[in-house]
């Protein structure tokens, strides 16, 4: 094989590719060549090739040039010869999509589809697919449902892949040729078969009752098609996995699965193995066949089996230890294995299930040839290295000292910041590990090529090294990159470099003396910085130390900068009020990364999960809001709270609601969905009963809700002025006008209706509703200057939480409920405590800054006193009172 | 020399030469009906069988020695547009007219004017043939009164013929079609003889 490529290479590298100095001009001109008679296809066949040449190496075609040659390429057409014709399909093909009126080859292509030549007609579909769109569609129906059922296997399986294709632009057309496919997946070829059952999920993929017919049909007859086989595994995983827990009704799915361990095609066997292992429901008894396939796979001849084993095998890792802990032999013959790719895997799997005892061997196995494997498996070494740091802590020196090796090796970026993150996740994890974890990085921003992860490391840098022993040490590496780096790394030194000033009084003298000397630097940001934190440094004001310096700004910074925009184009005379920026709960963050980390479902089919950028939830709802006129007197949204379920799910009506507190307003929004096909809703609104003190101020009804659609109704009520009237339960009922209509078409049948109610779970209005969660770095510093200030008014409660056995559980209650963010990893118990203390953090509504803090003590019931400190006496006692 | 003489043979039009004909007219007139009673018996569709053509196709078939290409064209209104793509390197053209369809003869008209007015065809003798279709319906108009209708009388500059027919029978076709084949003969063996004579003077 390498020779092979070797000598591929030389001939190259002396000319031998005979496009290499084509010309699109020149190529262009030759095609008129097209428009002669008779037509000379050797000639023809030449210069397409060349054009799709062109394509394929990514040159840019204009609408006008490609539409010309393509109206010259319609004309050889004419000629018989099968391999032109051939190259035209191809050139129909790429240049669909950027040529006009390609419709032109519609009746040309249905004739060579339908016609006797084979092999025109598979070619020919995969052609008129791509240049039919949803319009035309319905003109060449008839012959797509002939094809799909064709005898000839090419044919029907293009016709089936293009219907595939088509159902992103006509979904409804494609529905209908169901039974077409149905009639292909009896088919004999292999191919076809797997084809046809694409389509079928495909079609039928929403609706979760056709899905499961579908399963328990095909799995009762014996595919033929191991591709099929494999398909119709990976739809019932799905299926088993959304179903979850319901009892033994899917037992027969499982069954299934169970019964492909012993199928005679190896890729079979794989999926069913691959596929038990990542179901969630798998029990221990179930798996270990699943496990002896894989373990069999290990020690397979073929490289592709071991690499697949051994990477499913790594995969489960930490779900099931105890299950790929069996294979352990097999993995240990593995790690010499002569493809890295699958000594990686098998090594970092081991690390996940090993002892503490091989870390040590396991790690000096892996730096052997930690420099030869791609940077892919490189992170996920690293990965495995971060797992293993937070299972057995006392190892953090050796792993430390792995990483830093690594970390002074070259790299892209992905693995580098992966190092970086793992360093960080074990400095905060485990105390121990810090001083060294910080030393390490420290060293790695001497000479880092990456932006962003240096200054992520600053960032880190100023939170951490002012709380060392010895701070002073650090900041001769953060001045360093003041001294040398492009803008974005002073900047960020500056900031870091403050975070000393502000934190340690003893530095604060030598701190400023290096900002004055940032302000000669040439670049605005870093100036800017520089005046910024020497001005507030020099005031010696502890309070503004932790308002401006060490605490990171608490809003949404995406808000600020509309909100700021906003106020540029508008005339007003006030100031800018920054109250009116929604607070950014910290939360939003680690939602996004839980997202991020979930693994997208079994069917490939589907494609790799997408990552988009969130915006937080409060300016997802802001977007909506801004679209209903009423809402927009109350001003800004303060929080926005989960979505509450008002109704079991799969009942006729499903409705949901969401809680926006504003300053003085509560809005509730109610999404309603209409389940019923044979029911047109009209004039939907929710009725509620609210709790004493609380006003209606308007109600917003939805106009008008068809089948299966779903629509907003709000209303708007106005917060008691008692605070302590705030939280209530309210009753809930959904009215609306029903009127009878046709499921098929969705047409009411007359023109009145009646009016109908149907009533819904309570809803509660709780604290956390009115409450911001706010992230303090250093709580205890915002604890006593609140203990000092004269603003704060304090309450003091002990109770006992009755329900609750664990003092993790009390946390997670409180927090629920409160709303308030926990500060300093306080949410974090220690193993084996019995008293803990929680610090937690918040804003209420109108601006109020709110700090708690919770003393639990664990005996049979978990005892806890709160302590809680407020800048309005009324939001201290909400609190205090909504807890009883 | 052996080369020299197939030129003859060819300039003179004596072998067998392919030529490309043009096949147009407005929607629902008939051409791909026309075109169909040509072809070879095992290549012909059912009457019943034929839809209307989207974009175009090729269809050939014989006549006296010549081999015709015919391009036939969609006569739909969304497609009018594209027909002039096929222009340029056609030997003749074959214009079908709905007889029976007095209500758009204005809209032949309004086509068959852009027709004539095209670079790439007012500048050349390209023969011009009429199917004057559709002949057995009740309120057809009669070939003479079609040709008056569209103005044929003032094409000078190009020879047309116009032939009633009937495309579902065949009526009518077979004639049309041969005195297209006598004039694209002709047209050709002009165009040649001329290359011809200088040929002989080098």
């Amino acid at each position: 094989m390498s020779s092979f490529k070797r000598e591929k290479k030389e001939e190259e590298d002396g000319g031998g590719n005979p496009f290499q100095n084509i010309e699109k001009t020149t190529v262009l001109q030759e095609a008129r060549t097209f428009n002669e008679t008779p037509v000379n296809p050797r000639k023809c066949t030449h210069i397409l090739t060349k054009i799709l040449y062109l394509l394929n190496q990514g040159e840019q075609f204009g609408s006008t040039e490609a539409t010309e040659a393509f109206f010259a390429m319609t004309k050889l057409f004419q000629s018989k010869d099968v391999i032109l014709r051939r190259m035209v399909y191809l050139g129909i093909k790429e240049l669909s999509s950027i040529a006009d009126d390609v419709i032109i080859v519609t009746s040309s292509l249905t004739k060579d589809m339908t016609g006797k030549e084979d092999l025109y007609r598979a070619a020919a579909i995969r052609a008129l697919c791509s240049i039919t769109d949803s319009t035309m569609l319905q003109a060449i129906e008839r012959y797509m449902k002939q094809a799909i059922v064709d005898r000839n296997s090419a044919v029907s399986s293009a016709a089936l892949v293009s219907s595939l294709h088509m159902t992103k632009i006509a979904g409804d057309v494609v529905k209908r040729w169901v039974n077409e496919a149905q009639e292909a997946v009896n088919s004999d070829n292999i191919m076809v078969q797997y084809h046809a059952l694409g389509v079928l999920y495909h079609i039928r993929k929403s609706d979760r009752l056709a899905v499961t017919k579908l399963v328990a049909k095909l799995t009762r007859m014996s595919l033929k098609s191991p591709y099929a086989v494999c398909m119709l595994i990976r739809i019932t995983a799905k299926l088993l996995e959304e179903e979850g827990d319901s009892g033994n009704s899917n037992n027969h799915l499982f069954e299934f699965i169970d019964s492909c361990l012993r199928h005679k095609s190896e890729m079979v066997t794989y999926e069913a193995a691959h596929a038990i292992v990542n179901l969630k429901r798998t029990s221990s008894r179930e798996l270990a066949p699943a496990i002896s396939i894989l373990q069999l796979f290990c020690s397979s001849p073929k490289p592709t089996l071991r690499f697949a084993a051994v990477r499913t095998l790594n995969q489960v890792a930490i779900s099931h230890p105890a299950a790929v802990t069996a294979c352990n032999i097999d993995l240990e013959n593995l790690i010499s294995d002569s493809n890295r790719s699958i000594a990686t895997l098998a090594i970092t799997t081991l690390l996940k299930t090993g002892g503490e005892s091989s870390v040590e061997r396991l790690m000096k196995q892996i730096s052997m040839f930690v420099s030869e494997i791609s940077d892919e498996f490189k992170v996920v070494v690293v990965q495995a290295i971060r797992a293993l740091a937070l299972k057995f802590p006392r190892k953090h020196s050796v792993l430390m000292n792995f990483l830093s090796a690594m970390l002074r090796e070259e790299g892209g970026f992905d693995y580098k910041a992966s190092i970086a993150d793992t360093i960080i996740t074990i400095i905060e994890d485990n105390p121990d590990a810090k001083e060294t974890g910080l030393a390490h990085l420290c060293e790695f921003i001497e000479d880092c090529e990456h932006t962003s992860l240096a200054v992520r490391i600053l960032h880190l840098l100023g939170k951490e090294g002012p709380r060392t022993k010895q701070p002073s040490r650090y900041i001769r590496f953060i001045y360093n990159r003041v001294l040398l780096e492009d803008p974005r790394f002073r900047a960020g030194a500056v900031s870091a470099m403050a975070q000393f000033g502000a934190t340690c009084p003893d530095l604060l003298e030598n701190i400023q003396v290096l900002l004055t000397r940032c302000q000669m630097d040439p670049d605005d940001e870093v100036r800017d910085r520089a005046t910024y934190y020497s001005n507030i440094l020099s005031r010696q004001d502890k309070s503004l130390y932790n308002n401006y310096i060490i605490e990171p700004m608490k809003i949404s910074i995406s808000a600020l900068e509309r909100s700021l925009q906003e106020y540029i184009q508008g005339d007003t005379e006030q100031a800018f009020d920054i109250k009116s920026i929604p607070v950014v709960s910290p939360l939003a963050a680690e939602e996004i990364q839980t997202i991020a980390q979930k693994t997208d479902g079994m069917l490939s089919s589907t494609g790799p999960a997408s990552k988009p950028v969130q915006a937080s939830r409060e300016e997802n709802y802001i977007k909506e809001l801004s679209n209903v006129p009423e809402l927009q007197q109350l001003g800004p949204l303060f929080k926005s709270s989960d979505v509450v379920e008002l109704t079991e799910s799969e009942t006729e009506f499903v409705v949901r609601c969401i809680k926006h507190s504003y300053t003085k307003h509560l809005v509730l929004q109610f999404n309603c969905t209409n389940t019923l096909s044979d029911l047109l809703l009209e004039n939907v609104r929710v009725q509620v009963d609210p709790s004493e003190g609380y006003n209606i101020v308007k109600e917003i009804p939805c106009p008008k809700l068809p089948y299966n659609e779903t629509g907003t109704s709000y209303i708007i009520l106005e917060f008691p002025s008692d605070l302590s009237q705030s939280v209530g339960t309210f009753g809930a009922v959904l009215k609306f006008i029903a009127k009878d209509c046709d499921p098929t078409t969705g047409i009411p049948d007359t023109d009145e209706g009646y009016g109908d109610e149907y009533i819904l779970e309570d809803l509660e209005v709780t604290p956390s509703d009115q409450i911001q969660r706010v992230s303090k770095v250093n709580w205890s510093a915002a604890w006593d200057e609140a203990t000092e200030a004269n603003n704060y008014s304090m309450m003091n409660i002990v109770f006992s939480l009755s329900s609750v056995s664990t003092l993790e559980e009390a946390i997670k209650n409180v927090v629920q409920y409160l709303g308030l963010q926990a500060a300093e990893h306080s949410d974090k118990v220690p193993e084996g405590k019995t008293v803990h203390t929680l610090l937690l953090a918040g804003v209420f509504r109108g601006g109020a800054d709110i700090l708690a803090q919770a003393k639990l003590v664990l005996a049979d019931t978990v005892t806890m006193e709160l302590t809680v400190k407020a800048t309005e006496e009324s939001v201290a006692e909400l609190i205090v009172f909504a807890i009883e | 020399m052996g080369s020299s003489l197939k030129k003859l043979a060819f300039f003179l039009g004596i072998k067998r030469k392919e030529v490309n004909v043009l096949v147009i007219g407005l929607n629902n007139s008939g051409k791909t009906t026309v075109i169909n009673h040509f072809k070879n018996d095992e290549e012909k569709v059912e009457k019943t069988e034929i839809v209307p053509t989207v974009g175009f196709s090729v269809e050939k078939f014989q006549n006296q020695n010549l081999a015709f290409t015919a391009f036939d064209m969609s006569g739909h209104g969304r497609y009018r547009d594209l027909w002039e793509h096929y222009y340029k390197d056609c030997h003749g053209i074959i214009f079908v007219v709905d007889s029976s369809d007095r209500l758009r003869l204005v809209v032949v008209k309004d086509e068959l004017d852009l027709l004539l007015q095209h670079p790439d065809v007012s500048k050349r003798r390209i023969p011009i043939l009429f199917f004057s279709n559709k002949m057995d319906c009740k309120e057809a108009l009669s070939s003479v009164k079609i040709a008056a209708a569209l103005g044929l009388d003032k094409i000078m500059d190009k020879p047309w013929h116009i032939s009633a027919s009937n495309a579902l029978s065949g009526e009518g076709l077979q004639e049309g079609v041969e005195w297209l084949t006598q004039q694209i003969r002709e047209y050709i063996t002009n165009k040649n003889l001329k290359k011809f004579y200088r040929f002989i003077e080098i």
